[in-house]
């Protein structure tokens, strides 16, 4: 065991090895060739072939900017189903019947401050002494009635974004685009697991009592953690979730009824809030494509 | 009797004790109960205070600062109330095209059109892509623009029903062979399924129909 030195004797050690490594050294000759720039390891992994980072916001964007619409929806209510015949070739095609009442632009989201491009959008009238201030004032500060529904329809970038206070029509969809619509489903209350989940239920006889239609078992014993799963379905409440229905066909359009046709069934009830916006598996309809070139050349 | 105070001198002192007692709780409950007083009611500012009081007040009650009523937008006029059943408009809109005269309505509107077709009549339907149908009418069901008849025929022994909607483009012609022979005293028909009420096939009827007709127009090829 080297003897203890104290702190202060320990530093003086060190300085007068400092002293000794700044001392110039004498050359030594070297033999072969030598790189005048040794490859020195890094602390950090940056070279060139790195994968860019998916995680942040603006890859989030890039990502979704190829399904995101470029033109704002609209709210319709759903009034009912009836049927077109097509003229040429006869065929019944069953359609739902919307209606826009005053749809309007209300506010603008946007990626400086919100991190997201979306149009909010409000439908029909709500008399002002039934709605909270601060809703009231936020239609008062944009210009606008009060209005009964507002929802958000994303858009891809600024050139979606519709000015505030600009009503939106039925002529906004095109007869024979396609367009999603999103509206929640009727609600059925509490469900059994029959009616909820498509369960099978129990035997009718062979000793069942009383548990014809239940749930068998909750999950494994022992072997299975003695627990029941996350997610395992039970019973509950069912319906009134959203539901979108993709790529239905717009067959007729009224601007003056504020009537848009649209071809199949949507969820809900009649006098259900429906959300419609150009189809994102379909290719865009072809205002929403002109348009942006029309702002360009302008 | 034993507790009455002129027997025991002193115990008239002992019920003095006791009513003190009792009275005490009273006392202590009346000093508990509160009484009503109108809620506070802010005091207003003075009018036309001077302006070198006005920095002595709290922001929010500056007079710039003052809640300012709200302005409230009227609404654009309303699709809604323009268009108050866009179910009857979707289907007038088609009527104008598919039946512009209303002659097709007209035809099977049973309960307003004492003329119209009835069920039990015997009728013959052509269509512009296929072969025409026979049959007797087991009902009409009226519901707008999907109003449609139910017919009943028998094609080589084997009972056949066709329902067939009154305003498809398709359907070119809708004849009335022969009308009910009685009186038929129920809207559905359904009971002409039956083996007893079946009225069996309908082609006798109508070839006797065609043929008839096809003296009448002159024309005699097929």
């Amino acid at each position: 065991m080297p003897p203890r030195l104290p702190g202060k004797l320990l530093q003086l050690s060190l300085s007068l090895r400092d002293i000794q490594l700044t001392v110039p050294r004498v050359p030594v000759r070297t033999f072969g060739i030598r790189s005048l720039n040794p490859p020195k390891p890094s602390r950090f992994n940056n070279n060139p072939g790195l994968p860019v980072l998916e995680s942040t916001s603006t890859a989030a964007l890039r990502r979704k900017a190829n399904s995101l619409p470029l033109r704002t929806g609209a709210i319709g209510i759903k009034k009912g189903m009836t049927a077109i015949f097509d003229a040429e070739t006869g065929k019944r095609i069953p359609c739902t019947v919307l209606q826009l009442d005053r749809v309007e632009v209300v506010s603008h989201k946007t990626r400086e401050q919100h991190g997201y491009f979306a149009v909010q959008v409000g439908a029909g009238w709500k008399h002002p002494s039934n709605m909270p201030n601060s809703l009231l004032g936020h239609f008062s500060a944009n210009g606008i009635s009060p209005k009964r529904h507002v929802f958000e329809f994303r858009v891809k970038d600024e050139s979606g974004l519709l000015p505030v206070g600009q009503s939106i029509h039925a002529n906004w969809f095109q007869e024979g685009q396609y367009v999603d619509t999103r509206s929640n489903t009727k609600g059925k209350g509490f469900a059994g697991v029959m009616k909820r989940h498509g369960f099978h239920g129990q035997d009718r006889s062979h000793g069942v009592s009383l548990t014809h239609r239940s749930m068998g078992s909750a999950g494994p014993s022992q072997g299975g953690g003695s627990r029941v799963y996350p997610g395992k379905k039970m019973a509950g409440n069912m319906g009134n979730t959203q539901n979108t229905v993709q790529n239905l066909k717009i067959l007729k359009v009224d601007t003056d009824a504020g009537l848009v046709v649209v071809s199949g069934a949507i969820s809900g009830p009649k006098g259900c809030v429906v959300r419609i916006q150009d189809a994102i598996k379909k290719p865009w309809p072809e205002i929403a494509s002109a348009e942006p070139v029309a702002a360009a050349a302008a | 009797m034993a507790a009455l105070p002129t027997m025991r001198q002193l115990g008239c002192l002992r019920s003095l004790i006791k009513t003190q007692e009792a009275i005490q709780p009273q006392l202590a409950r009346r000093f508990i109960s509160t009484a009503y007083s109108q809620r506070p009611q802010r005091v207003p500012l003075p009018q036309n205070l001077p302006e070198q009081f006005l920095s002595q007040l709290p922001t929010r009650m500056l007079p710039e600062n003052a809640p300012k009523p709200i302005k409230v937008y009227t609404p654009p006029p309303s699709a809604r109330k323009a268009c108050k059943d866009p179910i009857g408009k979707v289907t007038e809109l088609q009527l104008e095209t598919l039946d512009p005269k209303g002659e097709r309505k007209a035809l099977f509107d049973y309960r307003r059109n004492p003329r119209s077709i009835k069920p039990g009549d015997i009728i013959r339907v052509t269509f512009k892509n296929g072969d025409p149908f026979n049959g007797v009418v087991l009902s009409i069901k009226l519901r707008g623009i999907d109003t449609s008849f139910l017919l009943r025929n028998e094609l080589t022994r084997v009972a056949v029903e066709m329902s067939v909607k009154v305003f498809n483009p398709n359907v070119q012609s809708v004849e009335i062979v022969q009308r009910a022979q009685r009186k038929i005293r129920r809207a559905r028909l359904y009971y002409m399924r039956s083996r007893k009420h079946d009225r069996r096939s309908v082609e006798n009827v109508v070839n006797a129909y065609v043929r008839q007709k096809r003296a009448f127009m002159g024309g005699g090829k097929r």
